[in-house]
């Protein structure tokens, strides 16, 4: 008996699994579901408007008294306190990167299981869960105040995130500031400028852009060659942003406009833009949004919770220094040229950008030797 | 229980004298029952997630038919020879330069009556407290050839660019002393463990200090060194932040970054990932098989037998000062330099050089944005927790595995010790999907609370309380167990009261790794957690993300002096229940 003793439960352990079909599959067999009172409630409160939405919101929400986000923001604190102190509503916060978002959210709806309400999170992760059918239509005079680009068919941006070169103050003297990033392929720039390993959207976003203006691709490709052999590839837009400030190199690439105007706000050597300087153009923006789960458990808590996004959240958004995506007085993009990340592109050909890139940054290294 | 039972060389299955009634013998001894639970545990936490890397791997993630694509894409690729000499030469280099550095360090501390011990037992551990991308970038500031402190120093003297730590050199240099704590604990133990009388009659034999090191001291020591350069081996193959950070700079690309690229997409390819990690799980098994072959006469390593054993440090006389220097110096260079970079950096608004207006900039801020970060107390209790459980739970169930492996003639055993290996290779996203996957279609409400965590920690930690145990067992000799059971020990009794004592500085060891790491654990946390169970390596990941370096830098000091704290006191108690040590 002990001789078998190791065998048998690792033979039905191993059946066991493998009735249970593999986890990664990205096509769920279960079709999308919606919970009848949550559609319920979201149909009943997308018709109103005004004061008598939010009151009648906030009295369905108190009875629900709670609600889960899942969201891969981290300035989202300020949002979420500014709401509880607001309206006395808990609210349960998961938060990760937004690959940990996304894959949470199918592993969980594929099992049946209702853990979130709400999901606030890129666009790129958005746009896969409402492919896969998991969101409620949200409407009202809020979401029709949104950027006409905010408002996508399946969820609702209640922030874009800017991409912008940015450089050191002290190193790159005012009059070598750059304004295009095709200025960055000169060899004078050899070894002064940074890539990021991961910024695919932004990427693909310019890559467009110069095609758009004329260029073939083969001429693109070669100059984004051309800027990644004088570039340094780093990893992560924190540590870009802490070695560009420290003078590991004098310019960023993708830089997130946010975190380096709260760089310059702090007195580093940072900057995007200058009184003297305007920023590189074009920027990149891509949406940051939120959409109602069609299976929450706490479907007027989330809807109160959106409509605060879109409202007062706004104002905590600015203060992070990141653009709303309701305009406000003082819009920090206004009057610059943007250009957007191609989101069906992203989303269905997503491959092809992650190797052209992957390729691009590895051979900026095999011309450089 | 019969004496034959607890026999190694006897198969297990002997009749014994008496032939018990039929309905017995379908009653486990409670030997049995031990073994069989812990068995199934080991293989139950591995199977898991080993199952759904194979099943990712081989199926198409939209048909779910067979495929071997992802094999194609992970080893097929234009840079491949260059990335595979760099993957070898990173790995290659980073295990030997870990492996000299824990294995001095270790033998300086146990063995020698060398100055500045406690001091330096608890700097041994720091690399291991410290995340790995802070580790990596106090090294950026310190050794960079454009703003490396260092080089800025050393410039008059020995001109420009002494160090520069974009290189493989560099990668290495930060990888092998982040991992040589492995190292240090694996030695430490086994040294503990050694009978130096052997060493004593190869002296009095007319040997020199140098022939006994090569010819006794160091043959010992075979199962450690073994284990430890497995372990780092594949550890420093499948390391991310050190290539990211240190060889990407340069277009230093090793093969197993391509994991990262792998996975950071939708949709994953799981294919490709998959493809890698058992490419990673083939080479560990054929470390073990190595390992395995080479510890055949496994008596040779029991050095802890009947006799008396106990360690005497030797004298180190004129070399006293000397070592004492070169500890000194060891420490200036590898702990002390990046951890002032990090308290340092802790008291910035921002990163800068030293300067006057740096001085005059400093202040507590950073450590008062720590005390009022929301969720801070919840996530300092939870890791703890975890930590504490995690190694507790691991080194427990571990200590009866490894007998199996080591002692019992049960088939199959090899087996157990190969599946505990797998949770090594399996990418920290897989491992949280896999089981997150299971614990969402099980009827005990485990999802959601922090026992996932818990299963998920234990999965992870699996393969070092593997191989600090069985190193362990390695060294005691069965004649200890034979003569207990002789004298009439349950095999529990013996387990308890012989074995678990003397494994003691082994399963200490285990036990601090375990417990220190699992603070810094993230990918598969981060899909796991969830509200009101926030983690210590959570809130760091999102202080990073939110471009907070210098808050980054002052709650890695906190927790080195937390965990320097903790694992003093842990390695206090550990040595009260293990022998006594001078």
């Amino acid at each position: 008996m002990k001789k078998k003793a190791l065998i048998i439960p690792v033979a039905l352990l191993t059946a066991i699994l493998s009735a249970c079909g593999s986890p990664t599959a990205t096509s769920g067999d279960s079709k999308p579901k919606v919970d009848s009172h949550a559609k319920e409630i979201f149909d009943k409160y997308n018709g109103m408007t005004g004061t008598e939405r939010t009151d009648a919101l906030l009295k369905a929400a108190k009875d629900e008294g709670e609600l889960s986000l899942y969201t891969s923001n981290t300035d989202m604190d300020a949002i979420v306190d500014g709401f509880t102190d607001k309206y006395d509503i808990d609210v349960n916060v998961y938060r990760g990167n937004s690959e940990s978002v996304l894959q949470r959210i199918l592993q969980e709806s594929k099992a049946g299981f209702a853990g979130a309400d709400l999901i606030e999170t890129n666009s790129g992760e958005l746009n896969v869960i409402g492919q896969e059918g998991l969101f409620y239509p949200y409407k009202g005079e809020y979401r029709d105040a949104v950027r006409p680009e905010g408002q996508k068919d399946t969820w609702t941006a209640d922030r874009f995130n800017v991409f912008t070169i940015a450089y050191n103050t002290d190193l790159v003297k005012p009059a070598d500031r750059p304004t295009s990033l095709e200025q960055l392929a000169d060899p004078k720039w050899k070894g002064k400028i940074s890539m990021e390993v991961g910024d695919i959207d932004w990427f693909s976003a310019m890559f467009n852009y110069y095609v758009e203006q004329g260029k073939t691709e083969q001429e693109v490709t070669d100059m984004f060659k051309a800027i990644a052999s004088n570039a340094k590839v780093v990893k992560g837009h924190t540590v870009q942003a802490e070695l560009l400030s420290a003078g590991e190199f004098a310019v960023g690439t993708s830089m997130y406009t946010h975190s380096v105007q709260e760089g310059t706000e702090e007195g580093r050597p940072i900057a995007w833009r200058t009184a003297a300087n305007p920023p590189a153009q074009p920027l990149v923006i891509r949406p940051n949004g939120a959409g109602l789960l069609a299976t929450a458990k706490h479907p007027a808590a989330a809807m109160l919770f959106m409509d605060y996004l879109l409202t007062d959240g706004q104002k905590d958004i600015a203060d992070a220094y990141r653009v709303g995506s309701v305009p406000g007085a003082n819009d920090p993009i206004a009057g610059l040229k943007t250009i957007e990340v191609d989101e069906d592109e992203m989303l269905n050909n997503a491959k092809k950008w992650d190797d052209l890139y992957a390729k691009i940054l590895a051979g900026g290294e095999v011309t450089e030797q | 229980m019969s004496v034959a039972t607890t026999t190694p060389e006897q198969a297990p299955s002997v009749a014994p004298d008496a032939t018990p009634p039929v309905w017995r013998r379908f009653i486990p001894t409670p030997k049995a029952l031990i073994l069989g639970v812990v068995a199934l545990i080991v293989a139950y936490l591995a199977i898991v997630p080993l199952w759904f890397l194979i099943q990712g791997t081989f199926l198409d993630q939209n048909t779910n038919a067979f495929t071997l694509g992802g094999f194609t894409r992970a080893y097929t690729d234009d840079n491949a020879i260059e990335m595979m000499r760099n993957s070898v030469w990173f790995a290659v280099g980073s295990a030997l330069l870990s492996l000299v550095v824990g294995t001095a360090l270790a033998f300086l501390n146990v063995r020698t009556d060398v100055p500045f011990k406690g001091l330096f037992f608890a700097g041994s551990i720091v690399p291991l407290v410290i995340p790995g991308i802070l580790y990596s970038v106090a090294w950026i500031f310190l050794a960079s050839p454009d703003i490396g402190l260092l080089n800025y120093v050393l410039q008059p003297i020995f001109g420009k660019d002494v160090f520069d730590i974009y290189t493989v050199w560099g990668m290495i240099w930060v990888e092998g002393l982040h991992l040589s704590p492995i190292t240090f604990l694996f030695m430490v133990a086994a040294f503990r463990a050694q009978d130096p009388s052997l060493e004593e009659s190869a002296l009095m034999s007319g040997a020199s200090r140098w022939t006994v090191i090569r010819r006794i001291t160091v043959p010992l020591l075979r199962p450690a060194i073994a284990a430890s350069v497995l372990i780092m081996t594949v550890r420093s193959l499948e390391s991310f932040e050190v290539p990211a950070l240190l060889g990407l700079q340069n277009g230093i690309y090793v093969f197993t970054s391509k994991i990262y690229f792998m996975l950071r997409s939708y949709p994953q390819d799981f294919n490709g990932a998959g493809a890698l990690a058992l490419g990673l799980f083939a080479i560990a098994a054929l470390g073990m098989l190595v390992e395995h072959l080479m510890s055949r006469g496994a008596k040779a390593y029991q050095t802890v037998t009947g006799k008396g054993f106990r360690p005497r440090p030797i004298e180190l006389g004129k070399w006293r000062p000397l070592a004492g220097a070169g500890i000194i110096g060891y420490f200036v260079f590898t702990v002390l330099l990046p951890l002032l970079l990090l308290v340092y950096t802790s008291l910035l608004p921002y990163y800068q050089k030293p300067s006057a207006a740096a001085f005059k900039s400093m202040s507590f801020d950073n450590y008062s944005t720590l005390l009022h970060m929301s969720k801070a107390t919840t996530a300092l209790k939870n890791s703890l927790f975890l930590g504490f459980a995690a190694a507790t739970l691991v080194m427990i169930i571990m200590a009866i595995a490894a007998w199996i492996v080591v002692r019992s003639g049960i088939r199959g055993r090899k087996i157990l010790d190969l599946l505990s290996f797998a949770p090594l290779v399996i990418p920290g996203l897989v491992l949280g999907l896999s089981l997150q996957f299971v614990y969402l279609r099980v009827p005990i409400a485990i999802y959601g609370t922090i026992w996932i965590l818990l299963i998920a920690y234990c999965t992870r930690y699996l393969p070092y309380g593997m191989r600090y145990a069985v190193t362990s067992m390695q060294q005691i000799s069965s004649e200890l167990e034979e003569s207990a059971a002789v004298s009439g020990a349950t095999w529990w009794q013996i387990f308890r009261r012989v074995l678990l004592p003397l494994l003691m500085p082994g399963l200490m060891a285990g036990w601090i790794y375990i417990f220190v790491v699992s603070f810094r654990e993230l990918s598969s946390s981060i899909l796991l957690y969830s509200s009101g169970n926030e983690l210590l390596s959570i809130l760091i990941w999102e202080q990073f993300e939110n471009g907070k370096f210098t808050v980054l830098a002052a709650l890695g000091v906190v927790m080195i002096a937390v965990l320097m704290v903790l694992v003093s006191i842990a390695y206090k108690l550990g040595a009260k229940v293990g022998l006594q040590q001078d």
